[in-house]
């Protein structure tokens, strides 16, 4: 008996095999875009948009580049989704816990097709997920206590996540800021208090940390460009007439001189907010919105510094570091909360005038200046440099530190190696398999970096059967060395969550035997 | 890439890097071919005896230029590494304002001699790295070969900027406007921040008509407008006491929507009469405070004057300038030395600037205002360009410009360095011979590094008509003798020693534009796709 139809018009159904099949398709089609973009010497990609003004953008950061990719295969969004975690929980990692899951999906696939049940595989790859965590909280290093070591341990790990990027060149300045700009934060993962502001020009050397707030405006005319010991108020306010906000509303007169007087009163009501926001004792006024010319003369009269137009995350931001809040209301000067700083001065950088808060309240607060070649080289060093600071901070909460460059790869494939020696049945197969596609990252670092990755994997086992070694791929000679030498780091959060999320989204996949795809919702015909 | 990948025993098998592999190859291979066709666009502009461009924008303007910078922007490039390369033009038009042609022409070089090196099977991370350090390398060449300069070193300072403005239209006015660029520069140099130059200080006016001759540099302020003096106002002031003003001398207009309702004929002439008053008892106050100047902003609400008040301003003898746009006022009040002025009530004498001599002074057909003598002038300048058409003015702007960033360039970066080629060739052979020291691959790819730039003199020989090669082989030969300082002689056809001829650039120049292209080359060569999204 034939059932006659269960969905509606257009919606498809694929089933057990052929839905398998699909999803490991998308995956693995995911996983090796990006394959090519991890490591020290992975490739960029050129994303380029075919929306409006056909924008490109150079990058080397997966989330990044996943981010923006058309997606079709409902596998291939749950690689996209764990990548955006990854980015949002530790900042880094986002190619990598990609094609982890890519490779493990690969070798389930060859598992599937050797007749082994997916919740078989599944069960297998929990066990080795456990187990190779295990493996690395044994050989984690935290050094915590000793402020010395730490700090060049956050270095350490600052300069292997930029080594893949584009600021590799320049490395050891941008790790020096990105730890300088993390230990101010005092363990805080809030990195909105460390502003990146972009000015093309100069080279990503001349890119500085400097303490204190800069906001790209300029300082109204005729006013004073330096103020020490400022009272600023941050304020969200129309400095034009208040305005009756209803339509048509209009004043009917009889003669000239009542339009003057009009006129007049407009300008008194203006000079009487002016007035008001003068009487909070301020000496510095910024606003969100525009500030017209007749206010502004006012407030240069005063001696006030007046800043107009700043957006919107400027004034919040400053709000933020001066301690201030934000006012639309200033009948109660008693209730409004002032901003302060020790000084507000204007610097130039580049060719761009910018107005510096120096001594603000919030001591956390601190601004990254990067100057480079072009827009494209700015926007790139600011996600690599976002990923560091990510990073850094949650380090600085989690303490605890591996080497990078393969090892715990390495570390990890030997643990479940191990066990799957000791699993007897059918999951042992699965547990090998992961500690394969565990194998497979430094591969794939290797191979980026046109080395010959079989042998160097190789001897890379071969020199992990020695207790306590510490080596790893040294992708800038081409062999195998030792990474407490070379100084290559990594977070034990980062890695852990690598580990995590991939072996979770492989699982996820895994268990598909049907996809439904829907169908598309019909737009009502309005005519 | 969709192939379900069951045949292959691992992720590394050799099938499957082979099928990447190509894959990419191909995409490298795009971009490169893209972004050298764009370097090639630009190249014939290179150099004094370089060809100009036309270009037709558009909306069916054209604009003739030498300028590589210009050039690229107009051209409408969609293939992305195509677009870095313009990028990069405006990056080095930014860093130093001039050699912008040579920036594209050395990347276009460096690719070219990439793709020799990728084919010969050398991983672009490989290139990359040795590029960097070639760079670097060639930084520390460069700075060895620079003269320093001192800014009190009016001639030196002449020099360079007249060899940017060789190789443009205007280049048979070098004489004149270099010396120019050089005065509008220093005299904006603030001694307490000697490093610093904010060329928004420099106020360039292009006028319609004349030669490039007329050009002149004006100590004090030049507005391209008319006097407004449709009812008889004066058009020269001595003693000017010159107010800027933010408010308009017309009648009233409150922000909210206002009526007045006539009901009948003598309600009408009290309203006129009221008009009257009102303009006459703001004129009054201006005149109060002895102003006889208003510089006027432009408003989009209500006009500047009207002709009853221009009417009251001539007979108080009065000379009003409007329309003057919001963005020059900061200008114009740092020149003046002036506060502008937001309200009437607020119309005091302090407020305003004072100059020897405001006038309205006709130029083929069109007028200028002119304020001369300031006292107490700020740090800025004014330029008068002129020109016989619009497209010898626009160039002329841009020719300006680029002297004008050269003596900034020296401004920051006190250092000379000969023209003419004669960097790049020992650039190219000093690199060359530390090539040969160096191990592995690297030794390799920076023989090049060096290799490519010989494309400067050579494109340099070719663009004068002469024979390449034997000019870059005679200039070699002369390099290894010692002679650091030969380079191509455009003008005599030959090999001389370049500083002698007097053909100098900032050493900020020729050092951005080797740190800049090598940047750009080395992120095209670590693109090994091109993803396209939303």
């Amino acid at each position: 008996m034939a059932i006659e139809r269960i969905f509606k018009d257009e919606a498809s159904e694929e089933k057990g095999e052929r839905a398998r099949m699909a999803s490991f398709v998308g995956a693995m089609a995911i996983a090796d875009l990006v394959k090519t973009t991890l490591g020290p010497k992975g490739m960029d990609k050129i994303l380029q948009s075919t929306g409006r003004g056909r924008e490109v953008t150079v990058t080397n950061d997966g989330a990044t580049i996943l981010k923006s990719l058309h997606i079709d295969n409902a596998a291939a969004k749950v690689l996209v989704d764990i990548s955006k975690v990854q980015d949002d929980e530790v900042g880094d990692g986002t190619t990598s816990v990609v094609v982890l899951a890519g490779e493990l999906l690969r070798e389930a696939e060859k598992l599937v097709a050797a007749k082994i049940h997916p919740m078989t595989i599944i069960s297998g790859y929990r066990m080795a997920a456990e187990c190779a965590r295990h493996a690395l909280l044994q050989k984690v290093v935290d050094n915590k206590e000793d402020a010395e070591t730490f700090r060049s341990d956050l270095t350490k790990i600052a300069m292997t996540t930029l080594s893949s990027k584009i600021l590799c060149q320049d490395k050891d300045h941008f790790a020096k800021l990105a730890v300088d700009a993390v230990m101010r934060l005092k363990g805080s993962t809030n990195l909105e208090s460390i502003q990146i502001i972009k000015k093309p020009g100069g080279s990503l050397k001349d890119s500085f940390l400097d303490d204190g707030f800069i906001l790209d405006k300029k300082i109204g005319i005729g006013q004073p460009k330096r103020i020490e010991n400022a009272n600023i108020l941050v304020a969200n306010t129309a400095m034009d007439t208040d305005k009756v906000k209803i339509y048509g509303a209009r004043v009917r007169v009889d003669s000239m001189s009542k339009v003057a007087e009009i006129e007049g009163a407009e300008k008194e009501k203006m000079r009487e907010k002016v007035q008001k926001i003068i009487s909070h004792g301020i000496n510095c006024f910024v606003n969100r919105q525009l500030i017209y010319n007749f206010p502004e003369e006012l407030f240069a009269d005063a001696g006030i510094l007046a800043i107009e137009h700043a957006d919107f995350d400027g004034i919040e931001r400053l709000a933020l570091v001066t301690g201030g809040e934000i006012a639309s209301t200033f009948d109660n000067p008693e209730t409004v909360k002032l901003g302060h700083c020790k000084l507000i001065e204007e610097i130039m950088i580049g060719e761009d005038k910018l107005i510096r808060f120096s001594g603000v309240q919030m001591g956390e607060a601190c601004t990254i200046v990067l100057r480079g070649a072009s827009h494209h080289v700015l926007d790139e060093a600011e996600r690599s440099l976002h990923d560091a600071l990510c990073v850094l901070s949650q380090t600085v909460n989690d303490s605890r530190v591996l080497f990078g460059g393969g090892w715990p790869e390495m570390i990890m494939a030997k643990e479940v190696d191990e066990l799957a020696r000791k699993t007897p049945g059918k999951k042992s197969h699965a547990i090998e398999a992961f500690s394969r596609a565990l194998l497979a990252i430094p591969t794939i670092i290797a191979d980026n970096a046109g080395l010959d990755s079989a042998e160097l994997v190789a001897q890379l086992r071969a020199e992990h059967h020695k207790e306590g070694c510490n080596a790893g791929i040294d992708v800038i000679s081409g062999s195998v060395g030792d990474m407490a030498e070379l100084g290559i780091s990594e977070a034990f959060k980062v890695k852990q969550a690598v580990l995590l999320s991939a072996t979770e989204a492989a699982e996820m996949i895994l268990r598909v035997d049907e996809i439904i795809t829907c169908a598309p919702r019909q737009r009502e015909n309005r005519m | 890439m969709a192939a379900p990948a069951i045949s292959m025993p691992s992720s590394s098998s050799k099938t499957e890097s082979y099928v990447d592999n190509k894959r990419k190859e191909d995409i490298r291979q795009a971009n490169i071919v893209a972004a050298r066709a764009v370097a090639d666009a630009v190249r014939t502009s290179l150099g004094p005896k370089g060809m100009d461009k036309m270009i037709s924008t558009a909306n069916g303007e054209v604009i003739i230029t030498n300028d590589g910078a210009t050039i690229l922007n107009k051209m409408e490039v969609l293939q992305p590494a195509a677009k870095m390369l313009v990028e990069l033009s405006k990056s080095q038009d930014a860093a130093a304002g001039d050699g912008t042609t040579t920036v594209v022409v050395i990347a276009g070089a460096l690719l070219k001699q990439c793709l020799s090196l990728l084919s010969s099977g050398i991983h672009p991370t490989v290139i990359s790295d040795s590029l960097h350090k070639a760079a670097n390398k060639a930084i520390d060449v460069l700075t060895a070969m620079a003269v320093p300069v001192e800014l009190s070193d009016r001639e030196s300072l002449i020099k360079s900027a007249s060899t940017s403005l060789n190789s443009k239209v205007v280049s048979q006015y070098s004489t004149l406007l270099a010396p120019m660029a050089v005065d509008a520069v220093l005299s904006v140099v603030d001694p307490a921040k000697p490093d610093l130059v904010d060329l928004r200080d420099i106020k360039i006016v292009k006028k319609l008509g004349g030669t490039v001759d007329d050009t002149e540099l004006v100590k004090g302020l030049v507005f391209d407008k008319k006097v407004s003096h449709a009812a008889g106002g004066p058009t020269r002031v001595e003693n000017a006491k010159i107010a800027v003003i933010q408010f308009q001398i017309s009648p009233p207009k409150t922000d909210i929507e206002q009526s007045i309702v006539v009901s009948d004929y003598t309600q009408m002439d009290r309203i006129l009469k009221e008009e009257r008053n009102y303009i006459l008892s703001m004129i009054k106050k201006i005149r109060a405070t002895g102003c006889n100047v208003l510089l006027i902003q432009k408003s989009i609400l209500r006009d500047a004057v009207t002709d009853l008040s221009l009417h009251y301003l001539a007979k108080a003898k009065i000379l009003v300038v409007k329309d003057v746009e919001r963005d020059d006022i900061e200008f114009v009040t740092n020149t003046l030395n002036c506060l502008p002025i937001a309200n009437i009530e607020h119309f005091r004498a302090e407020k305003l600037g004072h100059a020897d001599l405001v006038e309205e002074v006709s130029l083929g057909d069109g007028k200028i205002v002119k304020i001369t003598g300031i006292k107490d002038m700020g740090r800025t300048t004014n330029v008068l360009v002129r020109g016989s058409n619009q497209l010898v003015l626009d160039e002329a702007e841009r020719s300006l410009h680029d002297a004008l960033c050269v003596v900034r360039c020296l401004v920051s970066k006190r250092f000379l360095i000969a023209g003419g080629g004669a960097p790049e060739i020992e650039l190219s052979r000093q690199l060359g011979s530390w090539a040969k020291v160096l191990h592995g691959m690297e030794g390799y790819c920076v023989k090049s590094f060096a290799e490519a730039l010989e494309v400067i003199p050579y494109t340099l020989a070719e663009n004068a008509g002469l024979n390449p090669i034997v000019i870059v082989t005679e200039l070699r030969n002369r390099h290894a003798q010692g002679e650091v300082n030969a380079g191509i002689n455009v003008r005599k056809g030959q090999i001389t020693n370049i500083l002698e001829e007097n053909v100098v650039q900032p050493l900020l120049v020729s050092t951005s534009a080797i740190t800049l292209a090598t940047e750009c080359v080395r992120m095209i060569l670590k693109i090994d796709d091109i993803v396209t999204v939303r």
